[in-house]
């Protein structure tokens, strides 16, 4: 990085920091610091949920995932929009009448006080699993790319996150991640450009798709269903809206976004904002990462993209030779590209794209022999390697300033729902019910810091081991997530089933998706719809069984 | 009582004012649905158009 990538970069955070705290100003009571007062307009809160799922990942891990395995993971998203219609029907108006600070808490208005116990219990585990991730996932790339410590880089992340969160609540979150957004997509739009820019003169960019096309990297739909395969129409429509239906509708640090809103009205606006900007932000996203392979077709890449894990390889013995095999197959894979490029269609076109192919092979035999020398996979370092390698000064400052925060992004949004849960479900709830308001905001603002602290700890203990990051998030998440959707379905549709029954199922549901996940190799997004078959179906043998009695004199929905 | 329930009401309104488009909420979410189909649709023929 260049002086002026370093100006940005500093006058970035520090803006953002501030615009933070600025924006959180006057949080002073418990509902102004977890809720905003319920004063948030729609935009805000829909930006807010977008800037959170578009955290760093997005930048680091998306956009190399397309790089290498193509554009399929957009159908993880086709589920979200149904889920967000779903949502906007049930869950909001509910949890708006209910007038509760946590979905946890509508939990022991509906059943009893152990249901909400136990799924409080999951939550912090989950998401505490998942901060963790968050954090430390981010702050390995960026540690490596600016040549930084590990430890200081998760410092400074932590830090910033914790000063801002902790002083303006939910209201400095929030209006940071809508600043942050509309940079986001400045910075996306900006790297698409200049990736397109830097392909050869006599390389168009329809020349570019075709050729990602010829690649394999623009398999955007896959209708082919197969149980095991993560990515197809299929398991997106159906895992994936249980998926998004148990992150948006259970996971507190997004019910809590659209807590904040002003009326049902905002907050639907806001969930369906996102049912409908989403899949094609999300496709966006991976299309760069088609085109940045485009652009390596020309360009010889390195063997591998991870700068540490490549000067461990260089000291093998075996380092020359794969090189050399990698650089042979690069010149064949780039003459089949220009005659791919020039082909027609016809017989020509097909030879030249077996000829891709077959190079594209030898590449990847060479790429893979390395990656056995390395300790870790390079997917996370493809973007940040071309940002680094190939965009201009002060670009390159911007960009590395918005995943810098775009990872606060997530922590922050983290941390203060771990928070509110903590203080709300289980410190008022269980500990001082009576207590005043003042004394609750102390309590919120402790323990932001201390999951703040938590999630850095997290971080540094556990910081290897991660694959690539967005699948690591999403299968902690889908752990947990089937028996979280599977309680509140019963809690909202259900009326026949009591609390034992809620209990039980949940213990159950928790069960079969930790025995799928260790004894099959069922894709990870069909987790969460066992677990929330499982539960629903022994929640109501239960009730059935023996809270028939009980169940009818329940309480009625949403009250 | 009369006058809490009024109250309960104008909250309630408030609460459940009309999408800004449209005119009803069954009807935004209908949108939404035919949206995700033509974007699915559109996704599967650039898949089509552009496989090897």
């Amino acid at each position: 990085m260049k002086p002026l990538d370093w100006v940005v970069l500093t006058g970035w955070l520090i803006f953002l920091v501030c615009y933070g705290l600025w924006r959180g100003r006057g949080s002073n009571t418990v509902n102004q610091f977890l809720l905003a007062g319920k004063t948030m307009p729609w935009y805000a809160m829909g930006l807010s949920i977008m800037a959170t799922q578009a955290s760093a990942i997005t930048f680091i891990s998306t956009t190399g995932q397309s790089y290498i395995d193509g554009m399929r993971f957009v159908q993880f998203y086709f589920g979200l929009p149904l889920a967000m219609v779903i949502l906007s029907a049930t869950a909001v108006p509910i949890f708006h009448r209910a007038n509760v600070y946590t979905a946890y808490e509508y939990l022991e208005k509906r059943f009893d006080a152990k249901t909400r116990a136990l799924v409080t219990a999951v939550f912090l585990i989950q998401r505490g699993l998942g901060s963790g991730v968050a954090l430390s996932a981010p702050a390995i790339v960026l540690s490596v790319i600016l040549g930084w410590p590990f430890q200081v880089t998760l410092l400074i992340m932590g830090g910033l996150v914790i000063l801002y969160t902790a002083s303006g609540g939910i209201k400095a979150v929030t209006w940071a991640d809508v600043q942050q957004m509309a940079v986001i997509m400045g910075a996306l739009i900006l790297s698409l450009i200049i990736a397109v820019r830097l392909l050869p003169p006599d390389v168009s960019f329809l020349d570019a798709v075709r050729l990602a096309g010829a690649a394999g990297r623009l398999n955007a739909v896959d209708l082919h269903f197969d149980w095991n395969n993560r990515y197809n129409l299929w398991s997106g429509l159906i895992g994936g809206m249980f998926l998004m239906l148990a992150y948006f509708g259970c996971d507190q640090s997004q019910v809590q976004r659209y807590l904040t809103g002003r009326s049902i009205g905002q907050s639907r606006l806001s969930l369906l904002f996102n049912a409908t900007a989403k899949v094609p932000v999300q496709f966006f996203i991976l299309f760069i990462g088609a085109i940045i392979f485009v652009f390596f077709l020309f360009e010889r890449p390195p063997l591998l993209f991870h700068p540490v894990e490549m000067n461990r390889v260089e000291q093998s013995p075996d380092y020359p030779a794969i090189q050399a095999k990698f650089n042979q197959a690069f010149d064949q894979r780039q003459a089949a590209a220009r005659h791919l490029k020039d082909a027609g269609d016809g017989m020509s076109r097909q030879a030249a794209i077996a000829e891709f192919h077959s190079a594209q092979k030898d590449l990847d035999c060479a790429h893979r022999e390395a990656l056995k020398l390395a300790k870790e996979n390079d997917t996370n370092y493809i973007f940040l390697s071309f940002v680094t390698h190939y965009l201009p000064t002060g670009v390159v400052g911007l960009v590395i300033g918005v995943i810098f925060t775009a990872a606060m992004s997530a922590i922050s949004g983290e941390i203060n729902s771990l928070a509110t849960v903590s203080v709300i479900d289980i410190y008022r709830r269980h500990f001082q019910p009576a207590a005043s308001d003042r004394h609750y905001l102390r309590a919120s603002r402790f323990a932001t810091v201390f999951w703040g602290a938590y999630a850095i700890a997290f971080a540094s203990i556990f910081a290897r081991g991660f694959g690539a990051l967005i699948e690591a998030v999403n299968q902690v998440g889908s752990l947990f997530y089937g028996g979280l959707l599977g309680v509140f379905i019963l809690a909202f549709f259900l009326k026949s089933v009591g609390s034992n029954g809620a209990f039980f199922g949940v213990l159950a549901g928790e069960a079969a998706i930790f025995c799928t996940a260790a004894f099959t190799s069922v894709a990870f997004l069909w987790y969460n719809v066992i677990g929330c078959l499982v539960v629903i179906t022994v929640a109501l043998i239960i009730s059935y069984a023996f809270e028939r009695d009980r169940a009818q004199t329940g309480r009625p929905l949403g009250s | 009582m009369e006058r809490h329930s009024a109250v309960n009401d104008e909250q309630r309104q408030i609460l459940d004012e009309p999408p800004p488009v449209l005119g009803s909420w069954p009807r935004v979410y209908l949108f939404v649905v035919c949206y995700l189909a033509a974007l699915i649709t559109l996704f599967y023929l650039f898949t089509a158009h552009f496989a090897p």
